[in-house]
């Protein structure tokens, strides 16, 4: 019973228990799948100990901050060049950058010991607040280029997205939670509150700030949700055609949006207008070759791509550090979001796990999105990447939203994170798993 | 796993894949895709050479260069048309409105907005630049010409035009050697086509800067001979005129004026580009009686008259049913001398050493005996090659083909009929006078090397041998004696100096056919010499408005006060 969180019982078991293993699965020797093997040697009781914290997984920290790092180097390198171009301070991009980032640190560090069950009393304040910013944006925001998106909080823009689709990860958790607990979630009056606020906030998102790839990233979340909670897939296929649908109507009335969606289905065939930006940001990509052009080296940067720091960096990425840098980014974001799905697997509880799977959901969309279009596989958003792209408010949220990871990665459940893995791994291996096991493992199939 | 989870690994690898093929496998295409659009080529101009002249073994400066910026704009990148033109307009001191048109028009993007400005504009038009005031708009860095002597010769030098392009004289003729090679910048820029100076990728070649030319040109004598030119000019209300001074035993040009001339710093502002020509070479005339120095050279050469040989002038002769008749001294059928010819500028005389050269009638012998000296020994009908923009060939007659050929031989003997530059007649007297070799007349002295390395040009001997001392001798005789005969020219005589010449009225011809009856154009050539003619004197007026003959009231007068010039002033001929 108290071996469970105890390192040093911990500490006494590891033979035993690889010989246990070994028996069960491959033989995999990392530090990190050993202490996940350990767990898996005690009994069902210990489950029940899911509040108990442990350490949490620090992992999500570095990679994170490998990534806000490869993004730092990048716009610092580049930055002289490109402040000079535009008459600012040298130091104009980083040192937005590095207050950001401070900003971001004290947010996770404070989400990181925030007790899980605040942010359920928190849901209705965060609920407020992302609907009067999208409202005050509207109202007192300035348009870009006929998009509501940046709001002037004294002397700082917010980009209001950024604090929507945080505000989502928190309603939607809490909202599918909250009706599962209830049983009601799939009856008619909540789905319908679902479609309701769902539809005004992709309406928001998209109508509004003409922010295509927030709301396409709310659209997968919202989905998401409703999956994880498992509604019935013919309701999925409803709804999907329903947002096909709007967002037919959304794009067509739009020149804009609808050139965008042209340029997508043959990007290269005009290069000088409407397909301008994807041939370049193919072409910072490409020229990149192998190994890049060197730190600091973008051409692309300077005026070609446009956005090259905020929405384009992963293109300057490719430019300056060729394939190898490009792709040592991406499995960085594999690593991370294995580690979050890892956690969300392994929650000690159903609505710690809607939490995690959101942000999850929230943040692997995103650089999807972002990365698809700088490679040319999706059409091009204005989106940031997370944690790469200069932009404050993304840094600061995304940060924040890691930071609720990380304190649930506190209180794992790691037998039954074992048990997903061994449910994963062959058949007959599976079958070599003892009763006990095999009843975390039905757990874990419904709680999914 | 989650599906969100599952579709990231996907995810990954197909991007992980697409980047393996737009960065490994179309490397090269976007690598060109890339260069096409970010690498851009500059030119690096070279430093056109600089025109000198040799004075005392020193080289000095006759056209200089000055570095000076052309401010132009890429009117298509500038978004804020409105605001660049505004503090361009600020900067350069000129109209808002004219720049502003000037940036409208997106067809062009290289639109210029101001040439020769100096460092203080382009240092603001780069200020300007990196505050973001204006857009899109350089300052590149040229050479302008500058010219210490001012107008000094300026038909004979040409200019350079704004495309840094020689225009007429030397400018013209010599522009490959002073423009030298232009170097290339190809470098990597940004939208902006400002190049990156930070990348390695950029590739030069250095220019080659052109060929500083030593000219023959003395500007002493040149400015002198100029302003003897324009009073000789203005006192004989003539429109034009020129005046060649070429060393007889070396082909070189020591001065070459034509009035009028212009200012080459404001070539922009002169209207009628006729003001650009160099007459001396460009603009051929009938040169009339001067040309008989050259048939008496020819005749005596040829061995079918001799000096001291008297024949018998009936003071006309019918040819082809017109009848030759002399112009300036008719003193009626007379004995004659050979010297009368020339002396009394006997058209009679001159047409009797045609007849002599035919066996004693005018036919084709003597005609192609008179074609062979014009065309192969005296080289008319052909460019001299003189280092000149625009030299004219002039014409002479075809001895074989044609009507009344006879008349037209005739007339040519005299000098009418067929056309000659100044120059041509200069170098063919040089020919004639100084023991038979035809120099290249030339302007260039030498050339200095963009590494400074100064090459001297020797003479070109053209021909060699066309007359014998003796037929030198003597011609160098008689035009001593015909200008002193002349009352006109005897002042130009000195004391144990051989100074020698002979004057031309020439009929200008009708477009419409046959010649004005009241238009002449003047001509003068002599020589100037201590034990030998030394530099060959060419002057002409166009159709004087004077009284008397041309030749001798309009013409001779220069030549007097050119020849003077050289013996008394410049001590240019000296006695040793």
């Amino acid at each position: 019973m108290n071996m469970l969180g105890n390192k040093k019982s911990r500490s006494r078991n590891p033979a035993v228990v690889s010989r246990n293993i070994s028996t069960v699965r491959r033989n995999q020797a990392s530090t990190r799948q050993a202490s996940s093997k350990n767990n898996v040697g005690h009994t069902s009781a210990q489950v029940a100990q899911k509040s108990r914290e442990h350490a949490p997984d620090y992992m999500i920290l570095v990679l994170a901050l490998i990534l806000i790092a490869a993004g730092a180097i990048i716009g610092y390198t580049n930055s002289p060049g490109l402040t000079e171009v535009r008459g600012l301070p040298g130091d104009f991009y980083t040192k937005k950058q590095f207050i950001a980032t401070g900003i971001g640190l004290v947010a996770f560090a404070i989400t990181a010991r925030m007790k899980i069950e605040t942010w359920k009393i928190l849901v209705k304040p965060i609920a407020i607040t992302a609907i009067v910013v999208a409202l005050a944006v509207r109202l007192f925001g300035t348009p870009i280029y006929g998009a509501y998106r940046w709001l002037d909080v004294a002397g700082i823009s917010v980009q209001a997205a950024e604090v929507i689709k945080f505000a989502l990860v928190i309603w939607l958790s809490y909202f599918i939670y909250d009706r599962k607990k209830h049983g009601d979630l799939f009856e008619k009056d909540q789905l319908k509150k679902v479609a309701i606020i769902s539809a005004a906030t992709v309406f928001v998102v998209a109508g509004l700030q003409s922010d295509l790839g927030s709301a396409a990233v709310m659209v997968a979340m919202i989905f998401s949700a409703l999956f994880i909670a498992g509604l019935p897939m013919k309701y999925i296929m409803y709804s999907a055609v329903g947002v096909v649908v709007a967002g037919a109507l959304a794009i067509l009335p739009s020149a804009y949006r609808l050139q965008r969606v042209e340029t997508f289905l043959n990007p290269t065939a005009d290069c000088q207008d409407a397909g301008y930006q994807v041939c370049q940001a193919l072409i910072s990509v490409g020229s990149g070759g192998a190994v890049g052009r060197g730190l600091g080296r973008s051409v692309q940067a300077y005026g070609y791509l446009p956005e090259a720091l905020s929405d384009s960096i992963f293109a300057i990425i490719a430019e300056n550090t060729g394939f190898l840098g490009a792709a040592f980014v991406l499995l960085v974001f594999l690593e991370l979001f294995r580690r979050l799905h890892k956690i969300a697997v392994a929650s000690p509880d159903t609505y710690s796990r809607y939490l995690v799977y959101m942000i999850l959901i929230w943040l692997a969309s995103q650089t999807m999105i972002n990365i698809g279009a700088m490679i040319g596989l999706l059409p091009l958003k204005g989106i940031t990447l997370p944690l790469i792209s200069f932009g404050g408010t993304s840094i600061i949220f995304v940060l924040a939203a890691l930071g609720i990871c990380f304190k649930i990665s506190r209180s794992t459940d790691l037998r039954a994170a074992q048990m997903k893995e061994l449910q994963e791994g062959s058949g007959t291996t599976a079958k070599r798993t003892t009763q006990s096991e095999r009843t975390s493992q039905r757990r874990v199939y419904r709680s999914i | 796993m989650h599906i969100v989870y599952v579709f990231f690994i996907l995810f990954v690898l197909v991007a992980i894949g697409r980047l393996f093929y737009l960065q490994i496998i179309k490397h090269d295409y976007y690598k060109s895709q890339a260069n096409a659009s970010q690498f851009r080529s500059y030119e690096i101009p070279a430093e056109r050479g600089q025109i000198l002249f040799e004075n005392n073994g020193e080289l000095l400066p006759l056209v200089l260069n000055e570095r000076t910026y052309t401010v132009v704009s890429d009117p298509l990148i500038i978004s804020d048309k409105d605001a660049t033109a505004t503090k361009l307009s600020e900067i350069l001191g000129k109209d808002k409105g004219e720049i502003y048109d000037a940036l409208d028009d997106d067809t062009v993007r290289y639109q210029v907005l101001a040439r020769g400005v100096n460092a203080d504009i382009k240092d603001a038009v780069e200020l300007a630049m990196r505050e973001g005031e204006i857009e899109a708009t350089f300052a590149e860095a040229t050479s302008k010409r500058v010219y210490p002597y001012e107008t000094l010769a300026s038909t004979t030098l040409g200019f350079v035009d704004d495309e840094r392009e020689g225009r007429y004289g030397l400018e013209q003729a010599l522009n490959e050697e002073l423009s030298g090679t232009p170097g290339r910048v190809k470098a990597l820029t940004d939208q902006n086509g400002i190049p990156l100076l930070a990348s390695g990728d950029n590739v030069s070649v250095e220019p080659i800067d052109g060929q500083d030319i030593v000219t023959t040109l003395d500007p002493t004598m040149q400015k002198q001979v100029e302003l003897l030119l324009e009073k000789g000019v203005k006192n004989a209300n003539s429109d034009f005129g020129d005046v060649v001074v070429l060393e007889a035993n070396t082909g070189k040009i020591r001065a070459m004026a034509s009035y009028p001339s212009y200012d080459p710093s404001k070539f922009r502002e002169v209207e009628d580009t006729y003001q650009f020509i160099n007459s001396a070479v460009a603009r051929p005339l009938e040169p009339g009686s001067v040309i008989k120095t050259l048939t008496v050279a020819a005749a005596l050469e040829e061995g079918v008259v001799y000096d001291g040989q008297t024949y018998f002038d009936p003071s006309f002769y019918v040819v082809d049913g017109y009848t030759i008749r002399n112009v300036e001294e008719d003193g009626g059928a007379a004995t004659r001398s050979i010297e009368d010819i020339l002396s009394f500028s006997l058209n009679t005389g001159a047409t009797w050493l045609l007849m002599q050269m035919g066996g004693g009638e005018l036919n084709e012998r003597g005609r192609l005996v008179w074609e062979d000296y014009m065309d192969n020994k005296y080289m008319f009908g052909q460019t001299t090659g003189v280092e000149q923009g625009f030299e004219e060939t002039g014409i002479t007659p075809d001895a074989r083909n044609g009507d009344a050929l006879n008349l037209r031989y005739a007339n040519s003997s005299f000098g009418q009929g067929m056309t000659v530059t100044p120059l041509q007649m200069a170098s063919a007297l040089a020919t004639a006078v100084n023991g038979g070799t035809y120099y290249q007349p030339t302007l260039v002295e030498g050339y200095v090397s963009s590494d400074g390395e100064y090459t001297q040009k020797q003479p070109e001997v053209k021909l060699d041998g066309i007359f014998s001392e003796d037929t030198s001798n003597t011609l160098v005789q008689y035009m001593i004696t015909t200008l002193s005969n002349n009352s006109y020219t005897r002042p130009a005589l000195r004391d144990g100096y051989k100074i020698g010449g002979k004057t031309g009225t020439a009929e200008v011809a009708n477009p419409a056919g046959g010649y004005y009856t009241d238009r002449y154009n003047g001509t003068y050539v002599g020589f100037v010499g201590f034990d030998k003619p030394e530099y060959i004197i060419m002057t002409r007026v166009n159709e004087p408005n004077i009284g008397g003959y041309a030749g001798t009231t309009a013409a001779s007068p220069i030549f007097v006060d050119v020849a003077k010039l050289l013996t008394d002033e410049l001590s240019a001929v000296d006695g040793e």
